[in-house]
């Protein structure tokens, strides 16, 4: 039955099922009154941050010269593979994942955030074990706090209570801790669903995984319960990510998003690699 | 509408600028990469104005929104539509989106500027003005978008007014005859901004001789006067805050790597989000060379994708081998960069041209040139008072000489501000109170 589904789902994002030659479909509304507020919010803590910034002490590393910058080119061995599993990605995107997260958006927002706390906290346990394993200790006992304190007050971590007592989360992975350890990025490598990463980073996400798994805190990871979990984490991570296949409508969005990833990504590793 | 937790409902405002931002980034490094402050950018920009132009309308500036506005995606097969190419296999449809009143309105039609989608930052302002005040709201891409072009565009070359404009006026009388059914429409205004104020008015003086959709008003913004010479002002500022040729590029992208990278590990960000990139542009671009190379670089991103398109369609070779165009799983790496190089005037000479000189026996480049300027409906910008446009007196793409022009023609029916470069004003009070008034036919003339 399981298969079967997955197997028609596959099907569909494979075909395209968009054969009609119109159609019509409600998207999210938009809400321009609270999302200005929100941005004449965010400009004016944005001013402040930055006008207390320059004051504050700059650490004491060398800075990163533009030489120092990796090249334009990126290292794709399996482009063509790669490419194909874009091409899937973007046909389940539009034909599954994102119609089923833009109704999940239709859900009131406590609700979803309820929803994205509690992953979020259960993520915390892979936290504690990879900041241990980056040696970042202090980190790591800030997210076994932050899981003990929202698995509590946060009732099972629907409500992200530690954040309140100024303690914001960190996740953190295994990619992270590779990355720390100074493991290289490795081929660019576009996950089935999940989308752009390396061999470094995928090997992370199956450790994350794997970790957790092992853990498998209160049997959630066992069983249909961990099918229910798995998709509806999904579509949470689905639904706060802002990104459409091909909005740009560009032939070269696969060598964007490549190149832009793993800028992203190397960024954050020389920053992981000074903290 | 979370974007990530902690940053409510800015989600889709951010989407949109994310490409133009973590592309107009790309760019920054230009500072040093040409070590000259912006002496006298090109056309009528000032300081002020290109930072404007970047950064657009201060959210504490902008005019009062509605608090909801329901949206519709539509997606839509075009009968006309030419068989599409293995590479373009995901812009089968022409996709727009529509926002409908429950009750009888006038139906706003916006088209985006250059390379725009159907969902721009600049519609999604313009969207909730003009929803906000009662219309039903089509928002429709740029002939110019890729997406148009392949699904939509008769020709696939990109870039002439009229043709792009009967393209356009096509398509509109498609969707609008396939709205909804209990959508009820009293009347249709047209729209648009940049190269869309032009789609715009074009689209009007098509529809006054056909009469399919008997479109009442139309307001231009920020429209170029001549669309040539308002690129050839945007490869202008490219050579100049950029350079040229690969070194040039790579010397952009090595500095703004090594900025982000700085700012990165001085703040105590995980990862490098939506929020970190805007943050990062405020920070990284500050002067007028900075962002003048934001500008240009988002424009040329743009033209890239336009260029690809010709060429494929044309058969004219630059990147593309007519007899053995690409196919799904090659790499477009080796066209793209190629084609970053490449301005304007070149995709005029060697796609541009030689295609429309084919099929338009009786013409030459200088009258392709003159085809596409504002003057070849001059008379009925001059004497149809349902024509009306609002622009800056510090925006880019336009001189003292055209912007002389506009005013002449179009004489009351102009407003022209002191601010905003170019498209930077949009959503301002004042930019959407006086664009109400002029698709209302209230316009007074604008208050000196």
């Amino acid at each position: 039955m399981r298969l079967a589904v997955l197997l028609g789902v596959v099907a569909l994002a494979l075909g395209g099922c968009a054969s009609r030659s119109i159609s019509v479909r409600s998207v999210p509304s938009e809400y321009p009154a609270a999302e200005n507020a929100a941005a004449v919010e965010s400009a004016a803590a944005y001013a402040a941050a930055a006008a207390t910034a320059d004051t504050t002490a700059r650490e004491a590393l060398a800075p990163v010269m533009p030489a120092d910058a990796p090249s334009m080119d990126t290292y794709d061995p399996w482009e063509r593979l790669n490419r194909f599993t874009y091409r899937f990605n973007t046909r389940f995107d539009e034909a599954v994942f994102l119609p089923v997260s833009n109704a999940y958006r239709g859900i009131p927002s406590p609700i979803r955030s309820g929803v994205h706390n509690f992953f979020g906290n259960l993520s915390e346990i892979d936290s504690v074990i990879n900041y241990a394993l980056q040696w970042r200790l202090k980190l790591s006992a800030r997210s076994l706090v932050r899981f003990v304190i929202n698995t509590t007050v946060g009732i099972g971590g629907l409500f992200d209570a530690a954040a309140k007592l100024r303690l914001p989360g960190a996740p953190t992975g295994l990619s992270a801790t590779l990355a720390k350890w100074g493991i290289r990025p490795g081929p660019y490598l576009v996950v089935p669903i999940l989308g752009p990463s390396t061999l470094r980073d995928g090997i992370g996400l199956l450790g994350d995984y794997g970790a957790s798994y092992g853990v498998n805190i209160a049997n959630l990871y066992r069983g249909n319960v961990s099918w229910a979990l798995g998709s509806v984490n999904a579509v949470d991570q689905r639904s706060n990510v802002n990104f459409r296949y091909y909005a740009t409508g560009s032939p070269f969005e696969y060598e964007n998003v490549r190149f832009l990833y793993v800028r992203k990504r190397l960024i954050e590793d020389a920053g992981l690699r000074a903290k | 509408m979370t974007s990530s937790d902690g940053s409510p409902a800015q989600g889709s405002r951010i989407q949109r600028c994310l490409v133009y931002l973590s592309l107009g980034m790309l760019l920054s490094g230009a500072g040093s990469a040409s070590g000259s402050e912006a002496n006298g950018a090109p056309g009528l920009a000032d300081s002020a104005g290109l930072r404007a132009t970047v950064f657009g309308t201060p959210p504490q500036n902008m005019a009062p929104l509605p608090t909801r506005v329901p949206l519709l995606e539509i997606n839509i097969a075009l009968p006309w539509a030419r068989p599409v190419p293995d590479v373009f296999w995901f812009d089968r449809k022409l996709r727009v989106w529509f926002s409908p009143q429950r009750k009888p309105a006038p139906l706003a039609i916006v088209i985006s500027g250059t390379g725009g989608d159907g969902n721009t930052a600049q519609l999604s302002i313009l969207r909730g003005a003009l929803y906000g005040a009662g219309y039903h709201v089509l928002t429709m891409p740029s002939p110019t978008f890729a997406g148009f072009i392949v699904s939509t565009s008769s020709t696939g070359v990109a870039g002439d007014l009229m043709q792009d404009g009967r393209d356009l006026y096509a398509a509109m009388q498609e969707i609008v005859g396939r709205l909804p059914r209990k959508v009820r429409i009293t009347e249709i205004d047209v729209l648009g901004y940049s190269l869309g104020g032009a789609n715009a008015a074009i689209v009007k003086s098509i529809d006054a001789a056909e009469q399919k959709l008997k479109i009442h008003r139309a307001v231009m913004i920020n429209p170029p006067v001549s669309l040539f010479s308002s690129v050839g002002r945007l490869d202008q500022l490219f050579a100049d805050s950029i350079g040229s040729g690969d070194d040039a590029i790579e010397r952009l992208y090595r500095t703004l790597y090594a900025a982000l990278a700085n700012l990165y590990r001085a703040s105590d960000r995980v990862q490098i989000d939506e929020d970190f990139l805007l943050g990062a542009a405020a920070t990284v671009l500050k002067t007028d060379a900075e962002f003048s190379a934001a500008i240009a670089l988002s424009f040329r991103m743009n033209l890239v994708n336009m260029f690809f398109a010709g060429d494929l369609y044309a058969g004219t070779g630059v990147v593309v081998d007519p007899r053995r165009p690409p196919k799904v799983g090659d790499s477009l790496e080796e066209s793209q960069r190629i084609l970053r190089n490449k301005p304007f005037a070149e995709y005029f000479t060697r796609v541009f041209a030689p295609y429309y000189l084919k099929r338009r026996p009786d013409s030459t480049a200088a009258s392709l040139i003159a085809d596409n300027r504002l003057d070849v409906i001059g008379d009925a910008l001059r004497h149809d008072a349902d024509y009306y446009a609002q622009t800056n007196s510090d925006d880019v793409i336009l001189d003292r000489r055209e912007l002389a022009w506009l005013q002449d023609t179009l004489g009351s029916r102009i407003a022209v501000y002191d601010h905003g470069g170019h498209l930077g004003n949009i959503g301002e009070r004042q930019q959407v109170a006086d664009m109400l008034k002029m698709l209302g036919g209230g316009w007074p003339g604008q208050a000196k």
